[in-house]
């Protein structure tokens, strides 16, 4: 059984509540905190080898550490909470079930870094967890853990909520910027970045709910001992939400050393696929992450197990890997369609581009209407082609990574289901009535694949 | 209607703009905009989005900029109920586009439609960080998860028996 970090207390009735979690031992890392230099703080959270669980996976010590400190300026932490990256819902489960958590990470993350205004930034949906949160900094400040001096330390702290609209682009750091400037969600060209020119202009750091509940481990036990936990560089734990066709979706926290396989199969997890169906395919990090067909993705091409890891998961690079993400693990049946699903995603990413930058405002579009001929029996077989060359003219020529996120999709789609697309085009009447199934997906791999 | 917030909503906007840095108000335009738009008939017209804009002492223009952007802002009237079903790919494997379909037929109005008799609109929307529980829809401030035709026609008869009662 995976150690869990985060979630080992989110069982326990009234959790959610101050009282319930302050007697399970909520908010010692602020205690122990404030005790420390925030330098030091630093030092840990370095030491422990935490990726912004966002979905980059950056080292979260390195990005704290790029903070500019001007005299006179203030400084800003905002917690990014507009989670929605398809497939991805592991942020909302852990505001609405132990939102403390999130406001004890804060509180220490905005001493470390000298934040004494700190914002969440949710998404607007999220309406009913904006209440869950509220009352959480409420209690927190009536225990002297936010305002002013919090615990006679000298430090002030106040946490503010932010609710967004309905904007994907927003969970990019820099449109979540403007847009808690009171903008359109625009992202910014970097450099300058947040961490000197930030929120109004001064130094900020933005990072994700997760990342900053992983802070409280951190602090508890040392940066040292979270290194410990997991495999390589992929220390700690993860949540995965796991969605699509299995029998038990949800949010589950793993150690990172358990495989692709027993996540799915094993009843701790995902509990397997319903109806006794076969594995087709998956996503294994967000929608924006290359999909894998079965065999790809149980082993790596060189044949070795694939694990739960951020090192496993893009094991082969693009050609015969993928991403670990966010942690959306999206799982697709035999009776799935590739052609169709992708075509939800492209739908997706036109609807959520910005229109800043033009391969990406207008090359989404074209691929959702691409996606749509074929899947509606109309395509051409030069459609494929046309699909490849659209994709890659918005790859790493858009100011944000919502370009990216958009063409890998349907390349990887293309690499690895393009005779699902040709059955589409040679069949136009049956591709409407049936899908075309499992194929050799699942078909062992014969002979190393190499791009 | 009246374009005016009462006393207590007014509080609220003062609070919320005492969030931000002096100088900086305009950073509350997001969550004031939730706030007239329930408030003032679930939908932004121009009077509404004039009026936020000079309790935040800034240009019409900025306010219809960040409206016209964020796709939870109704730039036309709505239903008294509004149905937003999630149709990206998680949601779309577990039949989500049956549960479109359906809710179509039953109400008989297209996506993006209110019926005749103003009670419902019919919105399809993207990825709402629900996959898990999918298929689901946005109504009002919470989720509805797991949806069969049979929850839909429940959620369907809760409405029209609310309305009643309000009436």
């Amino acid at each position: 059984m995976s150690k869990k970090l985060l979630l080992d207390k989110a069982h326990i009735e009234g959790i959610h509540t101050y009282d319930v979690y302050r007697r399970e031992g909520g908010y010692k890392s602020v205690e122990k905190a404030l005790k420390m230099k925030p330098n030091d703080i630093v030092e840990e959270v370095k030491k422990s080898g935490l990726r912004g669980r966002g979905g980059a996976g950056f080292p979260t010590g390195m990005k704290w550490s790029f903070l500019a400190k001007p005299e006179g300026v203030a400084r800003y932490l905002v917690c990014n909470a507009d989670e929605s990256e398809p497939g991805t819902f592991k942020d909302r489960y852990l505001m609405e079930v132990i939102p403390h958590l999130l406001i004890e990470g804060m509180i220490v993350s905005a001493y470390a870094l000298g934040s004494k205004v700190s914002y969440i930034y949710i998404r607007g949906e999220y309406d009913w967890i904006t209440d869950i949160l509220e009352k959480a900094i409420d209690e927190a400040k009536q225990n002297g853990f936010l305002g002013q001096n919090i615990l006679g330390s000298g430090f002030d702290c106040e946490i503010y909520l932010h609710r967004g609209a309905g904007a994907y682009i927003c969970g990019e750091e820099t449109a979540l910027l403007e847009s808690l400037e009171g903008k359109r969600g625009l992202p910014r060209i970097k450099p300058p970045f947040p961490a000197v020119r930030g929120v109004w202009g001064c130094p900020t750091v933005v990072n994700n709910v997760e990342t900053i509940t992983a802070i409280v481990p951190i602090i508890n036990d040392g940066g040292d001992v979270y290194s410990k936990i997991g495999s390589g560089k992929s220390t700690g734990t993860k949540l995965i939400s796991s969605c699509g066709n299995i029998n038990k979706p949800g949010v589950y926290e793993i150690d990172m050393t358990i495989s692709v396989e027993e996540f799915i199969y094993s009843d701790e997890y995902c509990g397997g696929i319903p109806n006794g169906k076969r594995l087709k395919a998956c996503i294994p990090g967000g929608a924006s992450v290359p999909i894998l067909p079965a065999n790809l993705l149980l082993k790596t091409a060189k044949g070795e197990t694939r694990m739960m890891n951020y090192e496993s998961l893009s094991d082969g690079g693009f050609a015969t890997g993928s991403m670990m993400g966010s942690g959306g693990f999206i799982v697709l049946d035999e009776d799935q369609c590739v052609v169709r699903h992708t075509l939800t995603l492209t739908r997706f990413y036109h609807h959520e581009s910005c229109g800043q930058c033009s391969p990406c405002r207008e090359g989404t579009g074209w691929m959702e209407k691409i996606f749509s001929k074929i899947e509606n029996g109309k395509g051409e077989m030069k459609d494929i082609d046309l699909l490849w060359d659209i994709q890659r003219k918005i790859e790493g020529n858009t100011i944000c990574p919502l370009g990216d996120a958009a063409a890998w999709p349907v390349a990887a789609a293309i690499r690895h289901f393009r005779d699902e697309f040709e059955w589409h085009i040679l069949n136009p009447q049956e591709c409407l009535k049936r899908n075309y199934g499992l194929a050799h997906y699942a078909d062992p791999l014969e002979k190393s694949v190499t791009a | 209607m009246n374009i005016e917030f009462s006393k207590e909503k007014l509080d609220k906007v003062h609070e919320l703009i005492s969030h931000y840095p002096q100088g900086k108000q305009k950073s509350a335009i997001l969550p004031i905009l939730h706030l007239a738009q329930q408030e003032f008939g679930g939908w932004l017209d121009v009077n509404t989005m004039d009026y936020v804009a000079s309790l935040l002492n800034i240009q019409p223009i900025e306010v219809y900029e960040v409206a016209t952007f964020y796709s939870m802002y109704n730039l036309k009237p709505v239903g008294k109920y509004i149905f937003e079903v999630c149709q990206t790919g998680p949601c779309m494997l577990n039949g989500s586009d049956d549960i479109i379909r359906y809710i179509q037929q039953k109400l008989g109005i297209g996506i993006g439609e209110t019926t005749k008799d103003g009670l419902f609109t019919l919105k399809v929307v993207e990825c709402l960080g629900a996959c898990g529980y999918a298929p689901m829809m946005q109504f009002g401030k919470t989720y509805r998860e797991h949806l069969t035709k049979e929850k839909v026609d429940s959620i369907i008869d809760e409405c029209i028996a609310k309305a009643a009662m309000n009436n």
